[in-house]
């Protein structure tokens, strides 16, 4: 079972972070590749990271019921505007193009619009893998050590995979469709793992 | 603090081993795009951007004569006149040093020249160090080459696409989308002019993906650098291919351009379109790994 664990969460750190990559391939045509475009976008991920933290630690403490609500919830959030980011994004990014000329202004409104809501969801999950440790004995301090340790090495792992081999190979949109059904699939496995009791 | 002076301890290392190589004076700029060079040996002022551990020459001016076209490759851009002997509205994106601009200016003095400029470091250090001074006849705006393009509603006549960051090309700037875009700019009789490099496997794909948005493409190469010079057209007719259909070299002949710009030259330089691998694919927005193919290096860069 930690294997099967350990797995989801290298898996959640991978999309998070390669999921930056694509956005950025997303945004280039329609606003460039200048460092304002970065700035709004790592702005953007690293605001979804935090508020994503504090959100999943709320959650965490829930009773059970509301607590497994609250982990659906951030699997539907987290697949839904992974959805329509894949399947729209396109899209969207040229009518906002259009409609606001200011860039930056533009910037704020796409990156919030597509990337910042997945990546927030998708973060929700970190601290209730750490209360998932910590309920199994692990020292929650220590708990938390494993838990993003190994999740930064899954965004190391999206950041090289999706640059050296995804990208050159890959059409955006269809890596886009990959990472939605990588993200069911992990998300899926996740919740199943987090409704085991912690006495078995 | 510390990584200023560790900042300012490179840059004066970097300074002193050029300065030792002989340039009157040599000034380094981290800008928020590139690492720059400025560099002064005698009347010639270089920008040179670093890049891949070298120092690759964007541009260089003679400021004894600054219409020289000191850079082999910013000779080959007048290619553009046999498709379009009539620049009167110019785009060119991407400004680095206007070694371009200087004769081009002076030749059509009724011309409009708009350059568009990612790096304000590069349009600063044109105007102070290289003796670039813009007009209303040659704006520059700082901005995205290809936001300028989305955004602009005008016409031209010579679209000029030389647009690198310290080497590397920008890849929303090679797609099948933006050339379409730039192509919705050209006039009728326009032609979009683009500096490639054959070097790479990158070149294929930048040749397909030309191919594939306008219907004639003619490559000029500039001898020994590795540039080549394409010109493409969005007609089909005449066929500009031949260089049978050109103009003259005497009607396209400029006072200034005496000792400065052989247009027989320029017409030498033209190469046949090489056999292209199948391997190598149209890029477009959606995939576009300028990056990695321009990584992979060729030696076959075409028919000769």
């Amino acid at each position: 079972m930690l294997f099967a664990f350990y797995s989801v969460v290298v898996t959640l750190g991978i999309l998070s972070m390669g999921f930056q990559l694509l956005a950025s391939r997303l945004l280039n045509p329609h606003f460039g590749s200048s460092i304002i475009v970065w700035a709004w976008l790592i702005s953007t991920f690293l605001a979804a990271f935090s508020i994503g933290s504090v959100v999943g630690g709320w959650i965490s403490n829930l009773d059970p019921a509301p607590r497994r609500r609250g982990q659906i919830a951030g699997v539907l959030v987290a697949v839904g505007s992974l959805a329509i980011t894949a399947l729209f994004g396109r899209a969207l990014l040229a009518q906002i193009e259009i409609a606001i000329p200011e860039v930056s202004t533009a910037l704020l409104v796409s990156c919030l619009g597509l990337f910042f809501l997945p990546v927030t969801a998708l973060s929700t999950f970190g601290p209730q893998c750490v209360q998932f440790l910590a309920a199994r004995g692990t020292p929650p301090g220590k708990a938390s050590g494993i838990v993003y340790g190994v999740s930064t090495l899954g965004n190391i792992g999206g950041v090289m995979l999706t640059a050296f081999l995804f990208i050159p190979n890959f059409r955006v949109s269809t890596l886009l469709y990959i990472w939605l059904g990588v993200a069911i699939v992990s998300l899926a496995a996740l919740i199943r793992l987090l409704r085991v009791p912690s006495s078995s | 603090m510390i990584s200023s002076c560790l900042r300012l301890t490179l840059v004066l290392a970097s300074a002193g081993r050029l300065a030792a190589a002989g340039a009157d004076f040599v000034e380094t700029y981290d800008t928020i795009y590139n690492s720059l060079t400025v560099e002064k040996r005698g009347s010639i002022v270089e920008l040179r951007a670093r890049a891949r551990g070298t120092y690759a020459l964007e541009s260089a001016i003679d400021l004894t004569d600054p219409l020289q076209l000191v850079v082999p490759y910013t000779r080959s851009l007048y290619a553009g006149l046999f498709f379009q002997p009539k620049p009167n509205r110019v785009l060119m994106i991407g400004l680095g040093g206007a070694g371009f601009h200087r004769l081009f200016t002076a030749s059509y003095p009724e011309s409009l020249l708009q350059t568009v400029e990612l790096d304000p470091k590069v349009f600063e250090l044109c105007r102070t160090r290289l003796a670039f001074q813009p007009t209303e006849r040659t704006p520059v705006t700082v901005m995205d080459g290809r936001m300028f393009v989305k955004r602009d509603r005008q016409t031209w006549d010579w679209i000029i696409l030389d647009a690198f960051r310290g080497g590397f090309v920008p890849p929303h700037l090679k797609t099948e989308e933006f050339y379409r875009e730039c192509a919705a700019r050209l006039g009728d009789k326009g032609v979009f002019v683009t500096n490639l490099h054959a070097t790479s496997q990158l070149y294929y794909s930048d040749l397909k993906t030309l191919q594939a948005v306008f219907p004639q493409v003619v490559l000029f190469e500039t001898a020994g650098r590795g540039n080549v010079i394409a010109c493409a057209v969005k007609y089909k007719e005449p066929v500009m291919t031949d260089p049978k259909n050109w103009p003259a070299t005497s009607e396209l002949l400029r006072p200034l351009f005496v000792d400065r710009l052989d247009l027989d030259v320029i017409r030498r330089e033209h190469v046949a379109i090489p056999d292209l691998p199948r391997s190598a694919r149209v890029m477009t927005d959606d995939f576009s790994p300028v990056e990695f193919l321009d990584t992979v290096k060729t030696n076959n860069t075409g028919t000769r």
